[in-house]
């Protein structure tokens, strides 16, 4: 467990606090909706309700995370969003192909939703359109992904941040400061086993320290693909949902921890790693948790 | 699973030691005849094609690579290995135009790409899932059997297993120190 001598930043996203020192705030959570299929959005909504019941029993915050796979998927998504997820919440998209990415920031910005949107994610792929996009539909905050494909070690993630790694003619931190984004929130990039997936984990403190900015990721992306754990059925999702308890250990803000019908599970896992990580950070670093944290809200 | 064939270990299936064709099995459930030399999935649009060209050019009897199954939506992993084929890389290091959203090659030579443009035909079967449809043309492939291209091509090689002694008192990170107590703070700061 770890204190860090940077200052370390903290942002209010839409009335949710994330960042600052291990212990003082809450892990906060993404769990991910509409990863394959067609959109179920009667199922969306119960996990939602589930998420902001647990949240608010344990005090972890729990963000959703909307995967858009297809274009046609923009508009009832969103309406979804606007509809279900409580007003003045904050919610992340998550998307992959630029063009899908540009048409929801048009409709995010039509409908008003920017404010409340944490664009995930900004990485070595964007095209200048996407730039462009982001910068007349600018979001709130945004996920900034420490993706080298050159060097997956705590150096190369930095380098990647720092001045692009000669893939990029600017640093990712400072694009997405052009653009006009100033509540970053970096994720360490986890990798696949083989690929130095341990690196997204030693990554966190180290950039925490270098940058003082939220630092999280999606561990458990490495439990996936983890092929040899489908011979430990039995194993397998304890083994996902407790990748994630590294993050809050090793001092990181945020874990993308997945499939939101973990939920259940990962929220108490969580609340029961930050009462531990508050417990040590403040009897020696003198970190007092805030009022939501699950240290006050369980322990009475 | 890792061999003295094929030096990047991954999640392929090896068959015929000298078979002529690799299968990259996109988005589709498909299992390729034994009369393959290895097949396996392809993911990502830079560290999955990458392993894909290690492990077919350290082969020389392989000189078909068939790509087969609907490509992966957002990565396009199948069009950006194929566009990688006809294209090479620019000065980046990106797939020239790649429609992958991260096409980047860092971990290899360029010469070990046009190894890998010389060596192999694609044969470009995406959004083909039918099994007798894809074993048709594998078996087409086959019955031309070509001659090996000669010797294996080494384009990366793993690291062997080391034996590490810490000398000096780093903690996690060259970058940090970390106290007994746990307090972070940056080397030499």
């Amino acid at each position: 467990m770890f204190s860090f001598t940077k200052e370390q930043k903290v942002f209010d996203i839409s009335g949710l606090t994330i960042g600052g020192q291990p212990g003082m705030y809450p892990t906060v959570l993404f769990g991910g909706l509409f990863f394959k299929g067609e959109p179920d959005f009667d199922d969306a909504k119960r996990h939602l309700q589930t998420s902001y019941e647990h949240s608010k029993r344990t005090g972890v915050p729990v963000i959703p995370d909307f995967f858009i796979r297809k274009v046609e998927y923009i508009e009832p998504i969103l309406s979804f969003i606007e509809k279900v997820v409580p007003k003045k919440h904050p919610f992340s998209i998550d998307i992959i192909e630029p063009s899908i990415k540009i048409q929801t920031l048009e409709q995010l910005g039509s409908r008003k939703l920017l404010p409340r949107t944490i664009y995930n994610s900004i990485h070595i792929g964007m095209t200048k359109e996407e730039n462009d996009a982001l910068r007349t539909y600018t979001p709130e905050a945004a996920i900034v992904v420490a993706f080298n494909p050159k060097d997956k070690s705590p150096d190369g993630k930095i380098e990647v941040l720092e001045n692009g790694a000669h893939l990029l003619e600017f640093g990712l931190l400072d694009i997405a400061r052009r653009i006009g984004i100033e509540k970053l929130l970096i994720d360490t990039a986890a990798l696949a086993p083989g690929e130095n997936s341990g690196a997204a984990i030693a990554a966190l403190p180290v950039i925490k320290e270098e940058y003082g900015l939220p630092t999280g990721c999606a561990i458990h992306n490495v439990v996936e693909k983890s092929r040899w754990l489908n011979d430990f059925p039995f194993a397998k999702k304890t083994v996902d949902v407790a990748s994630n308890n590294a993050i809050p250990l090793f001092g990181g803000d945020y874990a993308i921890f997945g499939p939101i019908e973990n939920v259940e599970l990962v929220v108490p896992l969580i609340a029961w790693q930050d009462i531990l990580v508050s417990e040590y950070t403040e009897n020696y670093f003198g970190i007092s948790p805030v009022a939501s944290h699950p240290r006050r809200k369980l322990l009475k | 699973m890792t061999d003295d064939y094929y030096p990047w270990g991954g999640e392929f299936a090896i068959c015929s030691r000298q078979g002529c064709v690799a299968v990259v099995i996109l988005n589709v459930q498909y299992t390729p005849p034994p009369s393959v030399a290895i097949y396996g999935p392809l993911r990502t649009e830079n560290i999955g094609i990458e392993k894909i060209i290690a492990n077919t050019i350290s082969n020389p009897w392989i000189r078909f690579l068939v790509l087969c199954g609907e490509d992966i939506r957002g990565h396009r992993s199948g069009s950006s290995l194929i566009a990688l084929h006809k294209n090479g890389i620019d000065s980046n290091h990106r797939i020239i135009h790649a429609p992958g959203a991260i096409p980047y090659i860092e971990n290899l030579k360029e010469e070990a790409i046009k190894r890998f443009q010389t060596q192999l035909s694609i044969i470009d079967l995406i959004g083909e899932k039918e099994k007798e449809k894809i074993d048709a043309v594998i078996g087409e492939c086959i019955k031309k059997s070509p001659q090996s291209f000669g010797e294996p091509y080494i384009a990366i090689r793993l690291k062997p297993q080391t034996t590490v002694t810490l000398t000096d008192n780093r903690a996690l990170h060259s970058k940090i120190i970390i106290d007994y107590l746990g307090k972070v703070k940056k080397r030499g700061a």
